[in-house]
C-alpha cells in the first residue's frame, strides 16, 4: 500500500477520567471510502474532533500526507486539506447559498483587506472567480437555482447537501462527513449513497463517515471501523462486519449473540 | 439654527460611534460593552495632540493627523483588549470589556497631565459639520465595502457559527481581533471629533452608561444592519431633544426611558427595526427581488 | 522587631480585617449572582440593584426609628419581592430567547432601577442613621469596629442559614436538581419556576441585608450605589466559580482582601481597577474559576 493520505496513529481522547476514544489507529488511502459504526457514545465524533483540530489528542498522532497536523488549529487543518460537515448541520444560517461556498474559498482568496475597501481590480478579479467556482459546484449539486437563498430556508436534504457541497469547496483531500443520513428518509438515504460515492470517483478525493444507518454504511463504503467504548472492536469489509459478533453484541446486547447461535 | 447644528454633529457622532460598535457586537456577533472606553482613548489622544503638540499647519489638516492619531490608539487600545479577552464567549466577554472600558476610565482619571478628574479643557474647536460628516462617510463606506468582500464575510461567519467557520479554514480568532481593532479605532475617531466639538472632556463623558446608550442604538436600528446603526444613532440623538419639549421632568427621566425602551424591545421585538437587512433603495421601489 | 515592621504588621492585620468586612459583603452579593447564574445561566446585572434596595429599605425604616433587628429582614424581605417581580415580569418571557438578549435584558432593567431611583428619590447621597452606637475596640495594635463585628456575626449567620437551607431542605434539593438539569427536574415533577423564584428571593434577599450592613459601614446609601459592587461581586462570583456557592464566598473574601491591600499599601485611586484585573486575569487562566472544573463545548 502506498502512503495513507490520512493516517492516525494510537489517538486517545480523555476527558478528566472518561477515555472518550482510546487508543484509535486507522489509515485511509488516497480514495478510500471507509465508515465508523458504533452505538450511540461511542467516540466517534471524538474521533472526527481530534482529526481536524477541535480536540487536542491526549495522546497519539494524526498525519496528513506523512505529515504530522495533531497541534494544528482546525482552520489550518482545513487549509492542509481535511474538512468535515457536522451531525447537527452547521451552516452560516443567515447568509445566503452562495455566500456559504464562497466562505469556503475564503482561504485561497489573493486579495487583502484594503483591496476589498477600495475596491482594487484584483478585488473584481478574485470575486468573479469565486462565484464562478461556486456556480459550478452548486449546478453539481442541484442548488445552482437557490443560490440567493438563505441556508436556513432550504429544505433538510438540500441544507444537508449544500453542507457537504461547501466542505468540497475547500478542495480537500479528505472529506468527513458525520452522520450524513441523519433525519433523512429512505429515498432521500439512497440518493445519499449514489450522491457520496459519485463525490468520491469525480473528485478522486478519500471519504470517511460515520453512520447510523446502516443501509447506507453497507452500501458505499469499502471499509468499516467498528468503535464502542472508545475502543476499536472490528474492522473489514461490509461482510466480514455485518457478521462478526462483537459488532452484534455492541449493537444488540450480549443475548442477541447468543440467540444467533 | 446653531443649537440644530450642534444636534446634527452629534448624531454625527453618535453614527461613527454605532456603526463601527455594530461592526463588533452586530456583525462580527463578538459581545462588546466597553464602547465607550475606546471613544476616551480617541478623545484623550486627539486633544492631547492638539493640545500640546499641534504641528504648524492648517487646522483641518490637525484635526485630520488628530484623527489619525486617534483611530490608531483606540485600535491598538482594541487588540491590547482584544487579544486577551476575544478568547471567551458571549456573556463572559460582555463582563470582561465592560471591566476594561472602566479601568480605561479609572486610568484617565489618574492621568494628571489630561486633567485627571478635573477633565480637559481649552481643547481647540477645529471640528464642524462638514469634518464630522466626511468622518461619517467614510466610516459607513470603508464597514460596507468591507462586508462585501472575503473578509467582511469572514466576519460574518463567526457571528453565525464560529465552530463552522474555523472548519472551513477561517482564522477565526484572526479575523475577531481585526473586527474589534477596527470598530474601536473609528470609536477613537468618534472621540477626537466630539473633544473638538465639545473643547471640553470629562472621563466621566465617557463612562458605563454611554457604551449601553451606543448599544441601544444598535439594538434598536436591527443587529448587524449598517442601515439600523444610522437610524438607531439618529433617533437617541434626536430623543432627548423631544422629551425636552415635556419639560424638564421627562427630560430628567431620560435614562428610565432608555432603560424601559431597551427591555421592551428586548420582549418584543429583539430583531430591532431593520434586523439584519439594509436598506436597499432598487428593492424598495420594487426592481429587485430577493429571497430575504 | 523595628518600629516600622511592627506598624506595618499592624497595618497588614488593619486591612486584612477591612478586606475580610469588605470582602464579606461582597459575598453576600456575589452567592445571588451564582445562584441565579447556577440555574438559569443569566448574569443577573441588576442584582447590584437589588442591594441598592435593600440599602434604601433599611434606610427608610432606620430613619423612622425602628431597630437594626426588624430594619434588616425587612430590607431583605422586600429586595426579595422586588427581585420576584422583576424575574416573573421580565426575565421569564425571555429566558429561552439565549443569554446575550437575557443579558440586555438584565442590563437594561439595571438601569431601570438606577434612574428610577435617581428621579424618585434623588441623585445625591443620603446619610445613613446610626442603628447603635459604633465603638471601636483596640487589640493590641488592630482596630475592630463594631459595625465590623456585625457585618461578620450577620454574614456568617445568613451563610450558615442558606448552607442549611441548600444541603438540608426539600427546596434545596429541589433547587439543586433544576440547578443540574432543568429540563429533568422538570420531569421528575418540580416546579421549576416556582424553584426559579424561590432563588431570586433569596439571592436578593442576601443582596438586601448586604445592602443595610454596608448602609451602616460607610454611612451612606445613593441610587448608583449597587453599580461597581453589583459587578465586583459578579467578578467574586466567577473568580470563585460561577454557579458554586461556596465559591462565591471564597470569590468575595479573597476580592475583599486583595483590594484594601492595594489601598493600604500601593495606590488607593486603582482600587477598582484590582477588581476587574482579577477578572481578567481569572478569565484568561482559569475561566471555570477557582473551584470550577473547566469544560469543552460539544461539537
Amino acid at each position: 500500500m502506498s502512503t495513507p493520505v490520512l493516517e492516525t496513529q494510537g489517538i486517545t481522547m480523555r476527558f478528566g477520567g472518561l477515555v472518550a476514544v482510546n487508543n484509535f489507529s486507522l489509515q485511509l488511502g488516497a480514495t478510500d471510502l471507509v465508515g465508523i459504526i458504533g452505538p450511540n457514545g461511542a467516540g466517534k465524533t471524538t474521533i472526527f474532533n481530534m482529526i481536524t483540530g477541535i480536540y487536542t489528542p491526549t495522546e497519539g498522532r494524526v498525519f496528513l500526507d506523512g505529515k504530522d497536523i495533531t497541534e494544528l488549529r482546525p482552520a489550518h487543518i482545513t487549509q492542509s486539506g481535511i474538512c468535515r460537515t457536522f451531525q447537527n448541520i452547521r451552516l452560516f444560517k443567515d447568509l445566503s447559498v452562495l455566500d456559504n461556498i464562497r466562505l469556503a474559498g475564503h482561504f485561497r482568496v489573493d486579495y487583502g483587506v484594503m483591496s476589498s475597501i477600495f475596491r482594487t481590480k484584483q478585488y473584481h478579479v478574485e470575486e468573479a472567480r469565486l462565484v464562478q467556482e461556486a456556480d459550478k459546484l452548486l449546478d453539481i449539486f442541484g442548488l445552482k437555482s437557490k443560490k440567493d437563498h438563505l441556508a436556513k430556508n432550504l429544505p433538510y436534504g438540500e441544507q444537508r447537501r449544500l453542507e457537504i457541497a461547501r466542505a468540497l469547496a475547500t478542495k480537500p483531500k479528505v472529506l468527513l462527513l458525520d452522520e450524513p443520513a441523519a433525519g433523512m428518509n429512505p429515498k432521500e438515504t439512497a440518493d445519499l449513497t449514489k450522491l457520496i460515492r459519485w463525490v468520491r470517483d469525480e473528485f478522486q478525493i478519500a471519504i470517511l463517515l460515520i453512520e447510523h444507518d446502516m443501509s447506507l454504511v453497507m452500501n458505499v463504503c469499502e471499509h468499516i471501523h467498528c468503535v464502542d467504548y472508545g475502543q476499536l472492536i472490528a474492522s473489514g469489509g461490509p461482510k466480514d462486519i455485518q457478521s462478526n459478533p462483537k459488532v452484534i453484541e455492541a449493537y444488540l446486547g450480549a443475548d442477541a449473540v447468543a440467540e444467533t447461535k | 439654527m446653531d443649537y440644530l447644528i450642534y444636534l446634527t454633529i452629534q448624531s454625527g457622532i453618535f453614527i461613527i460611534l454605532a456603526v463601527s460598535l455594530n461592526l463588533i457586537n452586530g456583525i462580527c456577533g463578538q459581545f462588546s460593552l466597553g464602547h465607550a472606553g475606546f471613544w476616551a482613548v480617541g478623545a484623550y489622544v486627539g486633544a492631547a495632540y492638539s493640545v500640546f503638540a499641534p504641528l504648524p499647519v492648517p487646522d483641518f489638516v490637525n484635526l485630520f493627523i488628530g484623527c489619525g492619531l486617534g483611530f490608531t490608539a483606540a485600535a491598538i487600545a482594541g487588540l491590547a483588549i482584544g487579544v486577551p479577552c476575544l478568547r471567551l464567549r458571549g456573556d463572559y466577554l460582555a463582563i470582561a470589556t465592560l471591566g476594561f472600558g472602566e479601568i480605561i476610565r479609572i486610568i484617565i482619571m489618574n492621568m494628571d497631565a489630561v486633567g485627571g478628574p478635573r477633565g480637559f479643557t481649552g481643547i481647540p474647536a477645529w471640528s464642524n459639520f462638514f469634518w464630522v460628516y466626511l468622518w461619517v462617510i467614510i466610516t459607513i463606506v470603508f464597514v460596507v465595502n468591507l462586508l462585501r468582500g472575503t473578509h467582511g464575510r469572514a466576519i460574518i461567519s463567526i457571528r453565525e457559527d464560529e465552530i463552522a467557520a474555523e472548519s472551513m479554514g477561517i482564522y477565526t480568532f484572526k479575523y475577531k481581533v481585526m473586527a474589534f481593532a477596527v470598530g474601536a479605532g473609528f470609536a477613537g475617531v468618534a472621540g477626537v471629533l466630539f473633544a473638538h466639538t465639545t473643547q471640553f472632556i470629562h472621563p466621566n463623558s465617557f463612562n458605563f452608561m454611554w457604551s449601553v446608550i451606543i448599544l441601544l442604538m444598535i439594538i434598536l436600528g436591527g443587529l448587524g444592519s449598517v442601515t439600523g446603526a444610522v437610524v438607531g444613532a439618529v433617533i437617541l440623538s434626536i430623543l432627548p431633544e423631544l422629551l425636552r419639549f415635556f419639560g424638564e421632568t421627562v427630560s430628567e427621566w431620560r435614562m428610565v426611558i432608555y432603560s424601559m425602551l431597551l427591555i421592551c424591545l428586548m420582549l418584543m421585538r429583539p430583531s430591532g427595526i431593520f434586523g439584519k437587512h439594509e436598506l436597499d433603495i432598487k428593492k424598495l421601489l420594487g426592481m429587485k427581488k430577493g429571497d430575504a | 522587631m523595628s518600629e516600622e515592621t511592627a506598624y506595618l504588621i499592624s497595618d497588614f492585620f488593619t486591612y486584612l480585617l477591612n478586606g475580610v468586612a469588605q470582602g464579606s459583603i461582597y459575598a453576600l452579593i456575589a452567592l445571588g449572582y451564582t445562584m441565579v447564574y447556577g440555574i438559569i445561566k443569566l448574569i443577573n446585572f441588576a442584582h447590584g440593584e437589588f442591594y441598592m434596595i435593600g440599602a434604601f429599605i433599611g434606610y427608610f425604616l432606620i430613619s423612622s426609628g425602628l431597630p437594626l433587628y426588624i430594619a434588616l429582614p425587612a430590607a431583605m424581605i422586600g429586595s426579595g419581592l422586588v427581585a420576584v417581580s422583576v424575574e416573573r415580569l421580565v426575565y421569564r418571557p425571555i429566558r429561552y430567547a439565549g443569554r446575550i438578549p437575557a443579558l440586555i435584558t438584565a442590563l437594561g432593567t439595571s438601569l431601570f432601577f438606577q434612574y428610577l431611583g435617581q428621579g424618585t428619590i434623588g441623585a445625591d447621597p443620603k446619610a445613613f442613621p446610626t442603628a447603635f452606637e459604633n465603638t471601636t475596640y483596640q487589640v493590641g495594635d488592630v482596630f475592630i469596629s463594631k459595625i465590623q463585628i456585625v457585618i461578620f456575626l450577620v454574614t456568617m449567620v445568613l451563610m450558615t442559614g442558606l448552607w442549611y437551607v441548600v444541603t438540608h431542605t426539600k427546596i434545596g434539593k429541589a433547587m439543586r436538581a433544576t440547578s443540574f438539569n432543568m429540563n429533568a427536574a422538570e420531569l421528575m415533577g418540580i416546579n421549576t419556576n416556582r424553584i426559579v423564584s424561590f432563588t431570586f428571593f433569596v439571592g436578593a434577599s442576601l443582596a438586601g441585608a448586604a445592602g443595610v450592613l454596608v448602609g451602616m459601614y460607610y454611612n451612606t446609601v445613593e441610587p448608583m450605589m449597587g453599580l461597581i459592587p453589583g459587578l465586583k461581586a459578579f467578578i467574586a462570583a466567577v473568580l470563585g466559580g460561577i454557579g458554586i456557592i461556596p465559591g462565591a464566598v471564597l470569590g468575595g473574601l479573597t476580592l475583599g482582601i486583595a483590594e484594601n491591600m492595594v489601598v493600604g499599601f500601593w495606590i488607593s485611586t486603582y482600587r477598582d481597577a484590582v477588581a476587574f484585573a482579577i477578572l481578567i486575569l481569572i478569565l484568561l487562566v482559569k475561566p471555570a474559576g477557582l473551584l470550577g472544573t473547566n469544560r469543552k463545548e460539544k461539537v
